[in-house]
């Protein structure tokens, strides 16, 4: 009977409701979703700004106070976008697509006057719109936090060469010197714009020149949110936007724009304290938006999935070839079959091209190089070099964690609490990250035994390391670089500010990945005399990796100018108990001239965000 | 100082990470970004916040800094050609008749996805007179294209004769 009753009720109301919201006030209008979006008002979803616009350039805004007041602005557009063949309108289009639809007015050519706006939307448009996260590559664990950006399909699924890449980044003056570029950087001094330009050029940034992977999202937004998001693209163009590295950062800005197609998605609900793209991708697979998912490796993935086809002597012989095509004819190569003799050629023929893609051009590698294209011709085709196993980012663990542990050290038990801001160690749950690639951030660890008060047992601010295994085709450096607050052994244990660093090799046996490396170390703790004791010495240690098992035997000395060593060897091992959880468990002894200190300890570490 | 004490950091580490060459990959990116700057950190930097150059494009720039965007207008198959590093990709899918860079190359000739698995063949079959040698330029290679193109008789009405 109620039911009843309210059905006949809202029967009653519903066209009332549908005039009266056919042209609802200024007032509801300033307040809907999308006009904020299409000023781009802070949500609350980052700390600076709240409820103001993110847009930084008044020409951005018809009122003075438009980028702090959204009625305001929305009335000033208003009168700005009416007159028929205003100009106003050739800027923000999307602006007058939207008060068109919520005051009622019918122009059947409302964009007619625009011209420049008319001829980039006949070049500028898609069918399928796709989120790229470019991965992480070895040798340069600053990209493990990756970039996002935007691709625009025209249609066609296997033309993708020919979309669009829509990209925010920093606009960059190349006036300061280095340190307070990369301080600039980081701090927000750099102005942040999108642009546009061809996808090929991004895969050849990241795929041939960088030799990251790439993993593209298809995302869920119809025909009519993807002309959302265009025609507000080109509102954008050299609008400045305040560029910071954790939060305010290309992968918010997509997010946003994202969102601004998609009001009612609650895209940017909460409070997104630092924007690492990984979790962008997340989120918009949280909310249902990402329909489908492809992987595009590296060069250098590519490289390694025929390299691993081949016999080892048949990888030298590809390796030979490159340097000499006419080994050819020789009967080593004319013995193996034809899919051999091509999977060679195209090793060799890669291989070539990864070395020297990046050099300028030399005249007996182009030689070489043709030499291989010409006989890769002749030979049947190999099968496209796509790798079997892969693991996408997004299912690793989170960027955050707390870790508990407890152990024993010498005779004294302790606890201990740690934070990490940020990210990845070699022990961590390794799925979806590169192996042998870690970078940390901001980890804090407190320690409390039975005689004392909780005590600061370690600072790290930044320790980056790459272990990149060599191989008969690729050579590179492995390195790390670390720095902070640790408690060390000097006269007692007591806490020294340091920087450490080092280069050497490492190499890849099956599971095995052994490693030695060169090492430099600068200290300052109060027993040394001088200021900084500088220090040098070897690290040497392997890893073994197997499913949910990651294993470290290490061993670091150095040795310090004012004739102090100090050496620590240890053994971890950490087993990946979920996505986000691990335990870990350490054996470590720490040594100096004439002694040294064991220690034993187990840790719970919880990966969140 | 912990902001000095992160950028030292990344500076001190930066160095052995990556081999920016001088001049080399071209259009686009670093090099032509950071002109003159080819140090370490900058490429880092770029790394980090993902940098644009000061003119950034809008997919409809002149070409006046350097870069070749003339492939960013229409995409015909002239210009995608000319597009810095495309040539190396068309050349290296043509020899062996498949591959992205090649599709791309054909529908931006507009051959029809019917002909499409037609084209790849004929142009893998003819791989040593589009390409006659290392030397060869865009120009040559595009109207080599169109040569072989137009003596196929499927081929022949997706170019202007």
């Amino acid at each position: 009977m109620r039911t009843g009753l309210l059905c006949v009720l809202l029967c009653w109301y519903l066209p009332v409701f549908a005039a009266a919201s056919s042209s609802p006030s200024l007032d509801q209008i300033a307040a809907m979703p999308r006009w904020h979006a299409l000023l781009h008002i802070n949500p609350g979803a980052t700390l600076r700004d709240r409820h103001k616009s993110y847009v930084d350039d008044p020409d951005f805004f018809f009122a003075t106070n438009g980028a702090s007041d959204p009625l305001a602005e929305l009335r000033a557009t208003v009168a700005a976008l009416k007159p028929a063949g205003s100009q106003a309108r050739c800027r923000f289009p999307a602006r007058y697509r939207f008060v068109a639809e919520q005051l009622g007015w019918h122009d059947p050519a409302p964009l007619a006057q625009c011209a420049d706006y008319l001829k980039w939307r006949k070049a500028v448009h898609a069918k399928r719109v796709v989120l790229v996260f470019p991965a992480s590559y070895l040798n340069s664990p600053s990209s493990m936090f990756g970039h996002t950006l935007l691709r625009l399909d025209q249609g066609d699924d296997s033309a993708v060469w020919l979309s669009w890449a829509v990209n925010f980044g920093a606009v960059t003056s190349g006036k300061d010197n280095s340190l307070l570029y990369v301080y600039r950087g980081l701090a927000g001094g750099y102005p942040g714009r999108f642009n546009l330009v061809p996808y090929v050029k991004k895969i050849q940034e990241y795929s041939h020149m960088e030799n990251r992977d790439m993993w593209e999202y298809t995302l869920d937004l119809n025909a009519s949110q993807i002309d959302w998001l265009i025609d507000h693209l080109w509102e954008l163009k050299n609008v400045n936007f305040d560029y910071y590295f954790f939060d305010e950062n290309c992968s918010f800005r997509l997010l946003e724009l994202i969102a601004m197609a998609r009001p009612h998605a609650g895209l940017l609900q909460g409070l997104r304290l630092a924007e690492v793209p990984v979790n962008t991708v997340r989120t918009l697979e949280h909310k249902g938006m990402v329909t489908g998912r492809h992987y595009r490796p590296s060069k250098a993935v590519e490289l390694e999935v025929l390299r691993k086809r081949l016999s080892p002597a048949r990888q030298k012989l590809a390796r030979r070839l490159a340097d000499d095509p006419s080994l050819a004819d020789s009967p080593a190569f004319r013995q193996a079959p034809p899919q051999v003799q091509s999977t060679m050629v195209d090793l060799a023929y890669r291989y070539l091209r990864l070395v020297h893609r990046k050099e300028a051009r030399d005249e007996a590698v182009a030689k070489r190089s043709f030499a291989l294209l010409t006989l890769m011709n002749r030979l049947p085709a190999t099968t496209p070099p796509i790798p079997a196993h892969r693991e996408a980012p997004e299912a690793g663990h989170g960027t955050q964690m707390l870790a508990a542990a407890g152990g024993r050290h010498e005779n004294a038990d302790f606890g201990e609490l740690t934070y990490r801001f940020t990210y990845h160690d070699l022990l961590d749950n390794a799925y979806g990250f590169l192996r042998g690639a870690q970078i940390e951030g901001l980890g804090l660890t407190l320690r409390s035994t039975e005689s004392g008060d909780p005590s600061l047992q370690k600072l790290d601010v930044v320790s980056i390391r790459s272990l990149a295994p060599r191989n008969r085709f690729i050579k590179p450096i492995s390195w790390y670089v670390k720095g902070g607050i640790e408690r060390t052994w000097a006269g007692r244990w007591r806490l020294a500010r340091y920087v450490q660093g080092g280069a050497g090799a490492s190499w890849q046996l099956g599971r095995w990945q052994p490693y030695l490396l060169g090492s430099l170390r600068a200290e300052n703790n109060s027993e040394f005399a001088g200021f900084v004791t500088p220090g040098a010495g070897m690290e040497a240690g392997i890893l073994y990796h197997r499913g949910a098992w990651q294993w470290q035997l290490e061993s670091v000395g150095h040795y310090f100018s004012n004739d102090e060593y100090r050496h620590t060897s240890r053994v971890a091992v950490q087993w990946a108990l979920t996505r986000q959880q691990g335990l870990r468990a350490e054996l470590e002894r720490v040594g100096w001239r004439g002694d040294g200190d064991n220690e034993f300890k187990l840790q719970w570490r919880w990966y969140i965000d | 100082m912990k902001k000095i004490l992160i950028a030292a950091a990344l500076l001190g580490s930066s160095a052995s990470a990556f081999a920016v060459a001088p001049g080399g990959p071209g259009c686009g990116w670093g090099n032509l970004l950071f002109e003159g700057k080819s140090g370490m950190p900058i490429h880092l930097l770029a790394t980090i916040v993902n940098g644009t150059s000061g003119n950034a494009t809008f997919g409809m720039t002149t070409g006046t800094n350097g870069c070749d965007t003339s492939g960013a207008l229409t995409y015909s198959g002239q210009s995608l050609l000319a597009m810095n590093g495309v040539m190396e990709e068309v050349a290296q899918d043509m020899a062996t008749g498949q591959g992205e860079a090649l599709t791309a190359l054909s529908v931006s000739m507009g051959v029809q996805s019917q002909d499409r698995e037609h084209f790849n063949s004929v142009m893998h079959d003819n791989f040593a007179s589009i390409f006659p040698n290392q030397d060869v330029t865009a120009a040559d290679v595009m109207s080599n294209i169109n040569q072989v193109m137009q003596k196929d008789t499927t081929l022949a009405k997706y170019v202007a004769a």
